[in-house]
């Protein structure tokens, strides 16, 4: 379903030079599961989404979404991603109806259709009772919802999930989270970048430990839990972490005494 | 491009705008209150300004107490003034006398008695102007009269006894009464009109009294009168002068403001708020984006201007129609000014959508509007300078074309704007392509789509330019290292004295080569590029022997254009006549000691400095946009500005393209370096063709004809030429011409059948029937 090989991405940065933002990552995920990111802020895990969401350019490496290229075929790579992030935000000046209906047209879905799914969007994810309140008047849980109908309105193979529950209460957080994963069992491909070891835990059948723009461990979580010996997932997360962080160390002093 | 997407994002942004308060407010409420309330105080101030009284001091009115009067019950005679009524206008205090009205605080004007304490009382500002009469005015006065009368008695007897007419007595002198007054306080300088008039009425009517008494009838200073008529006035076209030229300006003005704010709100706005991400990541094209927000700020744009003049136009004709010198605004004006509008406001749409989309927010987004303005107030501003009026050179300039066409045709002069409609609506309509394109390339940065505030820190940022630079420049430095040389050069031309002699010509010359163009080039190169020489175009791999051959082929192109680019210049000079201030200059050439050192100065000098700066630095940065025809143009543009006047910067502009080709088809210098030098070279010489020269050979007589004392080529050389500068274009367009990565990207895309802006109707099964080869991932090096 989704395939990143080789994926690389650069910027310029005045402090730091050519920042390396992600330094040659690949994974697959495939449907019907959902393939966790989990990293520390600034490992890259944004980056990789935005990327997915054709939002960024590839400096090297290939992305393929559903069998269509990000660098090539953009607008079709679009139509088949639901991206949905903590900087994905609702409109101020528009009711919660408008602004499904709205990206759902932008879709190309049919008016009959697009209603019915309206329709049935808003009774599953409760949310008919905001159905005509504008957006700036919305709490922080009703927006959220708000952009998952956004999202999903298109009936998208692949779902993208950026930090989704950052900021969020628990209740809504655990909502958010349970609509996650029913639309894995409805057959999405869903991609969930974290750094919420619960969340990892709980929702992910694959994960990816990203750090420094470089994926330092990929599988289950049984698998993970077999491979380095530990059960805690955070403290695996800390192991791995700071090995890496000690082999930089250990590299960059080679490379001074050299 | 799919409509269906841009109307739903069409829909959607005015909806949002209008559910703004503030939009409304701008676009709706503010110009239908704003001109009334503007109109109605303006004439309350202009009727405050005129129906204020001055107080004047007088000195020794005692004096003036002679026939006819000029005072009147403390005032100045009421049949001195032009409009009855106007004699109050002027409050009168008289020195010696203590006011005698109660409450009346007049400054000490029974101590006032000479000229000295008068002035100073209107320097201090107790009174605004004095009049000083001196002593024995009146008596002296009395005195010219009874002269006259005398006279007048005497000159009837005496000429007929004698037959010989006696003379006019000789006067004496009547001393001067004195008006005191200052240019430092508006005030005074209005009691002092109001004075002057009063005393020159009085004057014409002493001078009237004199003459009868003299036996002279009052017409004999008065031989006629002048009549005056306005014929405007007359067929009710009065004001159409100062309506013409204020509607077009009001509408431009009108029109960028109403596009500034909605596209302020509908790009930084949008990514402040952080909804522009979301839009991104629909199936909405980018082009449609930018459509349809362009649309919606153009939308904006119009009824902003059209409900302005509008209101304008009510009040206008409400109220200021009643004024002298202005009538209602014309007929037809409303048709024009709609028609003018859209092009008008599509341009200031795009400008502003692509200055938006720029901005990081929408506090940084008002940050534009200010620079916008400066660079576009003066092109609105030119047309109203009294001389400027719609020529084929005023037509090529953006928006003052616009503003001096709307005036033809508000003014009625339709022939004239028919005549020169087609070069406004062309340069209007390039322009807009331009604005367009260059939005449309905003929204497909994600440098400008994504990049967070950053503190400014002018160090880190030069350290930044130093440690993360490039093999080439990048497009930035390359508009640097071109404005820098343009600023440079400006200030230059006004600190260097005019030349008086070939030396001085010779030494501006040089320095200009050497310090503003080829040191700002040579010092970024090497201070902002890992690879020099490439940057230059002088790189081992520039030296393939079958470039070589390049160099040779551009100095036989060189030949071939010459033909074509003399033509292009005179063309050019009757267009744009040349100052004769500039050709003086050029006298100075024939001072020259000797053609080899000519040679030097104007063909090899700029030969070798403007290429390693123009198609060395400058083009290897734009390289880096992608397009080869885009970096090639506007390193042109650059370089044709370096040139001073407009005639030359024209034409170098256009033999820039063609260097600009040969460099980038050979990726090496040296043929541009010829074409460069020879081009120069034969314009050098052409000019030195004299008439016994042109007697002598045969062969400049096959090729040339005189043409207003100099010579230009004939149409069959030139058909000729123009076949040899095709087959040589062609040989350089076959040579492997290196792309840039960029560029590279850009193909590599298009062949992948879609560009990422470009819009394809959805199509499932065309996607299904690509080769696995064509849906190999195409995998692009890494910068370095």
């Amino acid at each position: 379903m989704i395939y990143v090989d080789g994926l690389s991405k650069h910027y310029a940065d005045l402090r730091r030079g050519w920042f390396v933002a992600l330094d040659g990552i690949s994974f697959h995920a495939k449907p019907g599961e959902i393939f966790g990111l989990l990293g520390p802020n600034g490992a890259g895990k944004t980056t990789t989404l935005r990327i997915l969401a054709t939002l960024l350019r590839p400096t090297t490496g290939s992305v393929s979404v559903n069998g269509y290229d990000v660098l090539m075929q953009p607008s079709k790579v679009r139509r088949q991603i639901g991206f949905m992030s903590a900087n994905t935000a609702i409109y101020d000046r528009m009711t919660a109806w408008e602004m499904v209906e709205y990206f759902g047209r932008l879709h190309d879905i049919g008016r009959e259709e697009l209603r019915q799914r309206m329709e049935d969007v808003f009774t599953r994810l409760k949310m008919n009772d905001i159905r005509d309140l504008l957006g700036a008047k919305m709490s922080t849980g009703m927006k959220q919802k708000v952009s998952i109908a956004r999202a999903i309105i298109h009936d998208p193979p692949v779902l993208i999930f950026d930090e989704a529950t950052a900021g969020l209460d628990v209740l809504v957080a655990r909502a958010l989270l349970d609509t996650v994963a029913e639309l894995r069992d409805h057959g999405k491909c869903i991609i969930f970048s974290t750094h919420i070891m619960r969340e990892a835990e709980k929702l992910c059948d694959q994960l990816a430990i990203v750090y420094q723009g470089r994926i330092l461990a990929e599988g289950s979580l049984n698998e993970l839990r077999t491979r380095y010996d530990e059960h805690d997932l955070e403290e695996l997360f800390f192991q791995l972490i700071s090995s890496t962080a000690s082999e930089d160390k250990a590299e960059e002093a080679a490379a001074i005494s050299q | 491009m799919n409509w269906s997407n841009v109307k739903l994002i069409l829909a959607r942004e005015v909806r949002d705008q209008l559910r703004d308060r503030r939009t409304v407010f701008m676009i709706v409420v503010l110009p239908l209150l704003l001109y009334p309330l503007l109109g109605m105080s303006f004439l309350q101030i202009l009727h405050l300004m005129q129906e204020q009284p001055t107080s004047v001091l007088i000195v020794g009115y005692e004096e003036t107490d002679d026939a006819p009067a000029l005072l009147e019950n403390d005032h100045f005679a009421p049949n001195l003034f032009r409009k009855p009524g106007k004699h109050r206008l002027l409050k009168l205090h008289f020195a010696g006398i203590e006011p005698d009205e109660e409450g009346v605080s007049v400054w000490a004007a029974a101590r006032i008695n000479t000229a000295e304490e008068a002035r100073e009382a209107v320097l201090d500002g107790h009174y605004d102007a004095a009049l000083f009469f001196p002593e024995d005015f009146a008596e002296r006065l009395g005195h010219v009269r009874s002269l006259h009368a005398e006279w007048a008695q005497h000159a009837g007897d005496k000429a007929d006894s004698k037959g010989v007419v006696r003379r006019p007595p000789v006067l004496p002198a009547v001393p001067q009464p004195e008006i005191f007054y200052t240019t430092a306080n508006e005030k005074s300088q209005i009691a002092f009109a109001r004075l002057f008039d009063v005393l020159r009425r009085w004057r014409e009517e002493i001078s009237r009294a004199n003459l009868i008494v003299g036996g002279l009838p009052p017409t004999a200073v008065h031989p006629f009168e002048v009549e005056t008529s306005d014929i405007a006035r007359e067929t009710g076209t009065s004001g159409i002068a100062a309506w013409a030229k204020i509607l077009p300006v009001m509408l431009l003005i009108w029109a960028l403001t109403g596009a500034f704010y909605p596209a302020i709100d509908l790009c930084a706005g949008e990514k402040e708020r952080g909804t522009l991400e979301t839009l991104l990541c629909s199936p909405a094209e980018r082009s449609q984006i930018v459509c349809g927000k362009l649309l919606t700020v153009m939308l904006f744009s119009i009824v902003t201007a059209v409900l302005n003049i509008l209101s304008v136009g009510l009040t206008g004709w409400l109220v200021l129609a009643r004024m002298p010198g202005f009538g209602a605004p014309p007929p037809g004006a409303a048709l024009w000014l709609l028609l003018a509008l859209i092009p008008i406001s599509a341009l200031f749409s795009a400008l502003c959508l692509a200055l938006a989309a720029f901005a990081r927010s929408s506090k940084e987004g008002q940050y534009y509007l200010m620079p916008l303005l400066l660079v576009t107030m003066p092109l609105v501003i030119l047309p109203m300078a009294p001389s400027v009026e719609l020529t084929l050179g005023t037509s090529l300039i953006p928006i003052t074309n616009i503003v001096l066409l709307l005036r033809s045709l508000l003014e009625g002069h339709y022939w004239l704007a028919v005549q020169y409609s087609l070069p406004v609506v062309a340069v209007t309509l390039v322009c807009c392509l331009l604005a367009i394109r260059w939005a449309v390339d905003q929204f497909n940065q994600e440098s400008v789509l994504f990049h967070e505030s950053e503190r400014l820190s002018m160090g880190l940022w030069l350290q930044h330019l130093r440690r993360d630079r490039m093999p080439t420049p990048s497009v930035g430095a390359a508009v640097f290292c071109g404005v820098l040389i343009l600023v440079v050069k400006f200030f230059m031309s006004f600190s260097v004295a005019k030349p008086n002699d070939f030396g001085d010509l010779a030494e501006i010359l040089i320095v200009t080569q050497l310090a503003v163009i080829l040191t700002p080039a040579l010092l970024m190169t090497i201070l902002f590029t890992r690879r020099p020489m490439q940057t230059l175009l002088l790189g081992r791999d520039a030296w393939r022997p079958k470039l070589l051959l390049a160099v040779p082929a551009a100095f036989l192109l060189a030949l071939a254009i010459n033909p074509l680019a003399n033509a292009a210049q005179l063309m050019i000079m009757r267009l744009y006549p040349i100052d004769p201030d500039v050709l003086a200059l050029e006298g100075l050439f024939k001072e020259a000691p000797n053609l080899g050192i000519m040679l030097l100065l104007i063909a090899v000098l700029p030969g070798i400095c403007e290429e390693l700066a123009f198609r060395g630095f400058i083009l290897s940065g734009f390289r880096h946009m992608g397009y080869k025809w885009r970096a090639i143009i506007w390193s042109s543009i650059l370089f044709g500005f370096t040139h001073i006047i407009l005639q030359q910067q024209l034409l170098a502009a256009l033999v820039g393209v063609v260097i600009g080709f040969i460099a980038v088809q050979t990726g090496n210098l040296l043929p541009g370096i010829a074409f460069h030098v020879t081009h120069n070279s034969l314009a050098l010489l052409i000019s030195k063709i004299t008439p016994e020269m042109y007697q002598r050979s045969a062969w400049l007589q096959s090729i040339m004809e005189p043409v207003d004392g100099s010579f230009a080529y004939r149409t069959s050389a030139l058909v000729v030429a123009a076949m040899f500068s095709i087959i040589l274009l062609f040989w350089f367009h076959q040579l492997p011409c290196r792309k840039s990565e960029e560029e590279e990207l850009r193909e590599a895309i298009k062949i992948g059948g879609e560009e990422p802006w470009e819009n394809e109707e959805p199509d499932q099964t065309e996607a299904d029937s690509l080769t696995d080869d064509q849906r190999k991932p195409i995998t692009i090096a890494a910068d370095n």
